[in-house]
């Protein structure tokens, strides 16, 4: 089997950036390539953990935001 | 409320009507994309806390004072205001240059980058912490790839462009970030089953 895709290709399959056909292609490859299919799988998981780091700001970043806008509500009787 | 069906526009509009609640989610639907917005530009986490405070606030006072006119449009309107809000501060930052630790760190950004919420889940977070130290510690080109892909949800092809490099060179830094990542989590024995999601 030729290989028809790059590893960049590989990257943009896990971010879901590749049309229908070049999933066909990189599934079938996977299926096929142990190596790659290991590296699919070390790649995937990565950014599966990546998800469960948040780039928030704190809750008493929050709350003052909160805070100043309910002392702004003219709706609101204080 | 529930925020999957109100558009950005209804929930503005109800917030102007005195609706607290709708400025509530729309602050949780864009608090991530603010601050990394920020945090790209300044590099600083604590500076960033306080510039995506500046943001809202700046946000509250235009809507209640009625000048919004860009109804449907809040969530490029908010982040226009917080990336001006952190280039001006760039630019003083230059003029007024910060002291820095010998390891390059802010002196006065020691702190924790994010509250536990609770005790028991601080397993998860020391791991947390853990995976964004190793962030930080990427190259700058592959640690804004990682923020600009996975928390501003950015395609490689609007991060090519941001970063005015090819789609390819942004795909590349990814992929070396990734592998990057995953040495790190190797050598400190950070794995994906067994820690993030401890049974």
């Amino acid at each position: 089997m030729i290989q028809t895709f790059t590893q960049l290709d590989l990257i943009r399959f896990i971010y879901n950036e590749t049309t229908t056909e070049q999933n066909r292609d990189i599934e079938l490859a996977l299926l096929c390539n142990n190596e790659l299919m290991e590296e699919y799988k070390s790649l995937k998981s990565t950014v599966a953990t990546l998800s469960e780091v948040s780039y928030t700001p704190s809750n008493s970043t929050l709350e003052n935001i909160l805070n100043y806008s309910k002392s702004t509500n003219l709706h609101t009787a204080h | 409320m529930n925020n999957i069906e109100l558009s950005d526009s209804k929930l503005v509009s109800l917030y102007i009507k005195g609706n607290e609640e709708s400025f509530e989610v729309l602050l949780n639907r864009y608090k991530s994309k603010v601050f990394t917005n920020i945090y790209l530009i300044v590099k600083d986490t604590y500076i960033a806390e306080d510039l995506t405070q500046d943001t809202f606030i700046k946000a509250i006072k235009t809507l209640r004072s009625g000048r919004y006119n860009e109804e449907g449009k809040f969530k490029p309107w908010v982040l226009r205001i917080a990336h001006n809000l952190a280039i001006d501060h760039f630019r003083r930052k230059k003029r007024y240059p910060t002291i820095v630790m010998e390891d390059g760190s802010n002196v006065f950004n020691t702190l924790e980058f994010s509250e536990a919420p609770y005790e028991n889940f601080q397993v998860q977070e020391d791991t947390k912490k853990k995976l964004r130290s190793f962030i930080e510690e990427l190259p700058e080109n592959q640690r804004e790839v990682i923020l600009m892909r996975h928390y501003q949800e950015m395609s490689f092809q609007d991060i090519a462009e941001s970063t005015d490099v090819s789609i390819n060179t942004a795909l590349g830094r990814m992929r070396y970030a990734l592998i990057n990542l995953r040495k790190k989590m190797k050598q400190h024995k950070i794995a994906y089953d067994s820690n993030i999601y401890p049974t």
